[in-house]
């Protein structure tokens, strides 16, 4: 048990902090939806980034440490699934991956080499032709899109399937806790400024107690992902997608409320990181999906 | 970074277990209530004095005083153990962890060859004088007072929430030698001076609990006095640092978590109405480990530990609670005497955000330490 990065986990952090650096502000003048850039994309690339779970003293963890750092930035890029998920893949496929649920719109699909096509307990791998893909509009700060009706493609095995579930559970929570981690960042700044009655909004016991238990909660999900990333552990990595999704649904709403209307515009960052929130909420069935992978891994009853 | 522990830490863990299992009675979980019944204290008495024999009473102790030295994660895997088995030690646990590293640091060579001894052969009880009826959260305005007599202390005053003072051999007490927070001081007071009487309050969390201690014209020699007058303040503040860590919660909380989950599954109950509390409950516990794990490491590495402290506290009073609401919505029967370690936990759980320091000023901590909000106008 020990806390203390690693030499080469020390030097890892400290070269994405160099990579993230141009990607830290929000460029003026923007006031889109999703905020993506293939820049950072090709910068990670370029790095060989993705593949750090893969090298003996990085490993899934490490991934784990730098996923939670990318989804810190405003910028995004699909990071979170080809450093955690890829391993796992049974065979070589392209990246950038995307997950499709129940025929959802999902996540980067428009921009995907390879995508997870997830049914009820079936899971199945497909390559998408750009024919097959329909971007959609969405208030979500990814960008969004679906498969058209009619791809098909290749099932894997359950054991297989279950694995990647297990993984993108430990990625979902890697990245909520990036994303928490920004969003009360974001609010602590606004709430320390912004005054009301005469005295910094952040000086109210009503907002401090609030936020506090905020980044209790952040952190929490932080710990439970990297443990995940570090065991592989079924339970481990339900226990952190439940508590991810459970404390990104409390935080998105409390952070939004201190941020008042200016939450509410497309001008203050905050929605960068709270509409990738919302979107991971839904993932592997939301609260109650995560709830039952624990009731069936995450207890020890024998 | 890692997850892991060593060889030796699951071996240390082994042997814990194994001693629990080899002095505990076989009745042991449906007299683990209480926790300062007189069976209990004197148990506790019986219980330490063994673990003091096979060195697992004060392993992290300098060998000066009966330890071996041994390392921070040492201390605290033996406080998950114990706490996780519903605290066999009583209330010896205070000594071990935060009254017996107090005297060594501040006390003189008389106090420390006179109160460290004992308390090394689990033979002692202590208590902690600290809230009045007007001085709980806010500590710094209490009003028992001890004034200088000729070369002895003269206190008068009360205390009340005392844990263990029904049996308590000597009292770790605070108490005013001069105005403000400055003139704070404190004593060790031997518990059968005259001038001192205890009164047990009943209470929701078990029998011998929680007491009132009145001081009338309690005399004193000016040995009693720990450090110098005034320096209560800085003694008080690095012995609760150790106290907030110090209880490994959680410990109890996950394994009552399990069980209740284990009886809910044996009687077919465990359906998809108790999913998410359960999970709820269990990630909580599960981060509350973490977070402790965190502050534990940053002792074994020797950094001070800041804010972290206090959100792990804060982390470990959330899984406490989680827990025991699981348990009283799903296994209500829990409270009516179906499984006397749940019922346990509950009333331990009662105490978890109340105890060493409320929950709410551990959060007004966070925002102003770790969070650097703007503090509140005084």
């Amino acid at each position: 048990m020990d806390f203390t990065l690693t030499a080469e986990q020390a030097s890892l952090a400290t070269a994405l902090d160099r990579l993230a650096a141009p990607f830290e502000a929000v460029p003026t003048g923007f006031h889109g939806f999703a905020l993506v850039s293939p820049e950072l994309e090709q910068e990670l690339a370029a790095g060989e980034f993705f593949d750090i779970a893969l090298i003996p003293e990085l490993g899934p963890l490490t991934a784990a440490l730098a996923v939670e750092r990318l989804a810190r930035l405003p910028y995004t890029a699909e990071f979170a699934l080809s450093m955690l998920v890829r391993p796992h893949l049974p065979g070589e496929w392209r990246r950038p991956l995307a997950v499709v649920e129940d025929g959802r719109p999902g996540r980067f699909v428009a921009q995907a080499g390879t995508v997870l096509a997830i049914d009820g307990d079936n899971v199945a791998v497909l390559q998408p032709s750009p024919d097959a893909i329909e971007p959609v509009e969405s208030l979500y700060a990814y960008p969004m899109a679906r498969l058209k009706d009619g791809t098909r493609p290749t099932p894997i095995s359950a054991a297989e399937g279950a694995a990647l579930r297990k993984w993108l559970r430990v990625a979902l929570a890697a990245e909520v806790a990036g994303l928490l981690h920004a969003a009360i960042a974001s609010t602590v700044e606004h709430i320390s400024v912004r005054k009301q009655f005469g005295r910094p909004l952040g000086s109210f016991q009503a907002l401090r107690h609030r936020l506090a238990e905020c980044a209790m909660l952040a952190g929490g999900v932080r710990l439970l992902a990297l443990k995940a990333a570090w065991t592989g552990d079924d339970g481990d990595a339900a226990l952190a997608a439940f508590h991810a999704q459970d404390s990104a649904t409390r935080v998105v709403f409390d952070v939004h409320q201190m941020l008042g209307a200016m939450g509410m515009t497309l001008e203050h960052p905050l929605h960068l990181w709270t509409y990738r929130l919302k979107a991971l909420l839904s993932d592997l069935g939301g609260r109650g999906g995560q709830a039952k992978a624990v009731a069936t891994h995450g207890f020890h009853t024998t | 970074m890692d997850f892991d522990w060593s060889e030796q830490q699951r071996a240390f863990r082994a042997t814990v277990q194994a001693f629990l299992k080899a002095h505990l009675p076989a009745d042991w979980e449906s007299l683990a209530h209480g926790p300062g019944t007189a069976w209990q204290s004197d148990f506790s008495k019986k219980f330490c004095g063994e673990l003091a024999r096979a060195g697992l009473l004060v392993p992290h102790w300098p060998e000066r005083w009966g330890g071996r030295d041994a390392d921070a994660w040492t201390s605290f895997i033996l406080a998950e153990e114990m706490w996780a088995a519903g605290e066999p030690r009583g209330g010896q646990y205070m000594n071990v962890n935060w009254i017996g590293p107090t005297l060594m640091r501040f006390g003189t060579e008389e106090q420390q060859a006179r109160y460290i001894p004992p308390m090394a052969r689990g033979e002692t009880i202590w208590c902690q004088g600290f809230s009045e009826p007007e001085a709980g959260s806010d500590l710094a305005s209490l009003r028992t007072r001890a004034e200088k007599d000729g070369s002895d202390y003269r206190i008068n005053g009360q205390k009340i929430w005392t844990s263990y003072a029904g049996h308590a051999d000597t009292c770790f007490l605070l108490a005013r030698t001069a105005a403000g927070r400055d003139g704070l001081s404190i004593f060790l007071l031997p518990m059968d001076r005259p001038g001192i009487v205890v009164r047990e309050i009943p209470s929701l969390i078990g029998e011998g609990d929680i007491h009132e201690v009145f001081f009338d014209d309690v005399v004193v020699p000016a040995s009693a006095l720990l450090g110098a007058e005034g320096q209560a303040w800085t003694i008080v503040r690095g012995a609760l640092s150790l106290e907030r860590v110090g209880i490994p919660r959680f410990a109890l909380a996950a394994a009552m978590l399990d069980r209740a989950v284990a009886r809910l599954k044996a009687a077919g109950r465990f359906g998809e109405g108790a999913f998410g509390a359960a999970a709820r409950a269990g990630a909580a516990s599960a981060a509350a480990r973490l977070y402790s794990y965190q502050i534990i490491d940053q002792r074994h590495h020797g950094i001070t530990t800041g804010a972290e402290a206090n959100v792990a506290r804060v982390a470990t009073v959330t899984a406490e609670r989680l827990v025991a609401e699981f348990i009283v919505e799903h296994v209500p029967e829990a409270l009516c005497g179906a499984d006397p370690m749940l019922l346990v936990h509950h009333q331990r759980a009662i105490v978890a955000g109340i105890a060493s320091g409320a929950a709410e000023i551990q959060l007004n901590l966070i925002a102003s330490e770790f969070l650097k909000l703007p503090r509140e106008p005084r």
